[in-house]
């Protein structure tokens, strides 16, 4: 069942084409990363979702209807964009409240979600004395008032120290392990590449493809990376065999299409010693970058 | 709506910004008595204190806050860009219209409210501050309920004026120079340049409906240049919800 649709959607500002009709659907239940380089256009299509900026053609649904068409937008969506969404000078706290309040939802749960993102002690104070870590998290218990059954996150790990990072990730798997919908935009698909179920790739404001993890990651070419200090030798050997390998430098190298197992036996049998072997599955950076650049070139 | 409005209240609540500016303008009142009675009779220049236009020029210093809550009606609306907090508000409320129309109402409201402690306080200085130079106010009068009056309608109408202009300029700094600029300078170069459009400008019809300031040049009867103010009050908040309707927020 498709949670987001969006159809066609473009989007101009003067001469520049922002987003150019772009479609893509997300289903529900599934976390999916919206992967792009900086400026392909995520921002400004997550931003048209949302009904914060106008389509010039096309549209995007969330279960079926326009953000603006919804009656309790925060109890079906909730949404974290830039972090800077705060007056300094109110209280964490009083920032929830007012949402709250807003959206007709009990006031009881500023502290829920307080809890629930780890600024329970920090409620009463001034956002102007919060690090951008802290400045995520509350903006992350914003979103979190309504219940909502779509989380969409833009650039959530932007700032986040290493740890921060570690603690969203384990955060949007136990929100959508209870079946809930995840749209998260980043512009590495290593720092979600372990959250994700799908990806939908944009670059230069087009889709470059949509898929699942698991089929991008098939199409990265498997293969063994080896370090041998007699790497021409083995290479002899694995061609023997039919094993095709690549010497990447003065003593590694990587057999493509085969399997540790195979190279192992054959390094054996051809007496080369192996100091390091590492099944390769993928690169999925590489495979990202080569996508986003090739395709749709870098603004 | 009433949610809508309710949650304007709390932001108004909870910032430092609109406690100053609320204190600001009761500390104004002392201030403009004071400058109306200095200045009142012969030798200051202004009408003498015992006759009408003496009286309403004291009293004046009720609508002290309009000022005040012209820049609150700016900031309600121009802050929520200054600060990105328009994407939370307008994600809560998708309908613009209605997130303008609850400030407009709110702010509205902090006027009427702000101008009644100003009004009580007027009286509270002047009342006896007069008896002591001998000049004896009515307080129950139809003249002095007029004149305070005037200051509540004065008062709130600038909270739509404001509530407008932070919609129109959504640079609060810009917006409130823009303000200043033309309270200060512009329109009194018009006035000088153009005597006969002066009386139809919104801060001489403020001048007209409070009795604040005594300008030489001929005046709208208080009770038109309420009307012409209010016809500002409406015309801004209009041209405001319309702009913000529009405009996307990135």
């Amino acid at each position: 069942m498709t949670s987001i649709e969006v159809q066609g959607l473009t989007k101009r500002f003067g001469d520049v084409v922002a987003v150019d009709n772009l479609s893509f659907e997300v289903a529900r239940g599934s976390v999916t990363g919206f992967l792009g380089p900086n400026g392909s256009g995520k921002t400004t299509t997550l931003r048209m979702l949302l009904g914060l900026v106008a389509p010039t053609a096309g549209s995007a649904t969330i279960a079926g209807s326009s953000y603006r068409q919804l009656a309790d937008p925060l109890r079906h969506v909730g949404a974290v964009l830039e972090s800077t969404n705060f007056h300094p000078g109110r209280r964490a706290r009083d920032h929830l409240r007012v949402l709250c309040v807003a959206a007709g939802i009990a006031v009881s749960r500023v502290d829920e979600v307080l809890r629930e993102v780890g600024l329970a002690d920090v409620g009463a104070r001034r956002v102007k004395g919060f690090s951008l870590g802290m400045r995520q998290r509350l903006g992350l218990a914003a979103a979190l008032l309504g219940e909502p059954e779509v989380l969409i996150l833009d650039e959530p790990a932007n700032g986040l120290d290493p740890e921060g990072v570690h603690w969203l990730r384990r955060f949007l798997c136990s929100y959508a392990d209870r079946g809930r919908t995840v749209l998260v935009s980043s512009h590495l698909l290593a720092e979600v590449a372990q959250t994700v179920d799908d990806v939908v790739i944009i670059a230069a404001g087009r889709l470059i493809t949509q898929s699942s993890l698991a089929d991008l990651a098939n199409r990265a070419t498997p293969g063994v990376w080896v370090r041998s200090p007699q790497a021409p030798a083995l290479r002899e050997a694995l061609a023997a065999r039919d094993v095709v390998a690549e010497v990447k430098g003065a003593d590694t190298m990587v057999a493509l299409a085969t399997t540790t197992d195979t190279v192992g036996l054959i390094a054996a049998g051809a007496g080369v010693v192996i100091y390091e072997m590492t099944a390769r599955r993928f690169d999925l950076e590489e495979l990202f970058l080569e996508l986003t650049t090739t395709a749709g070139g870098i603004r | 709506m009433n949610e809508v409005i309710r949650a304007e209240f709390l932001k108004l609540r909870t910032t430092r910004m609109f406690y100053g500016n609320a204190l600001a303008t009761l500390a104004f009142v002392p201030l403009f008595v004071a400058i109306a009675i200095q200045t009142a009779g012969d030798d200051g220049g202004g009408a003498a204190l015992d006759t009408s236009e003496g009286l309403r020029s004291v009293l004046s210093a009720a609508s002290s806050g309009s000022l005040m809550v012209l820049m609150i009606g700016i900031m309600v609306m121009a802050g929520e860009f200054r600060h990105n907090t328009a994407t939370s508000t307008f994600l809560v409320t998708p309908d613009r219209r209605r997130v303008v129309g609850a400030k407009l109402i709110a702010s509205t409201l902090v006027g009427v409210g702000l101008a009644m402690p100003t009004s009580v306080l007027s009286l509270a200085i002047a009342v006896p501050w007069l008896a002591a130079k001998d000049v004896t106010v009515d307080v129950l009068s139809a003249e002095v309920g007029l004149i305070l009056l005037a200051a509540i309608a004065a008062t709130a109408l600038y909270a739509l004026i404001g509530v407008g202009v932070g919609s129109l300029i959504r640079n609060q700094t810009a917006a409130v120079v823009a303000v200043l600029v033309w309270i200060l300078v512009a329109e009194n170069a018009l006035v000088s340049f153009m005597p006969e459009v002066g009386r139809w400008l919104p801060g001489v019809a403020t001048d007209a409906l409070t009795g604040l300031g005594t300008p030489s040049y001929g005046l709208l009867p208080a009770w038109g240049a309420g009307l012409l103010l209010g016809a500002y009050g409406l015309a801004f908040a209009a041209a405001g919800i319309r702009f913000v309707v529009r405009r996307d927020v990135a």
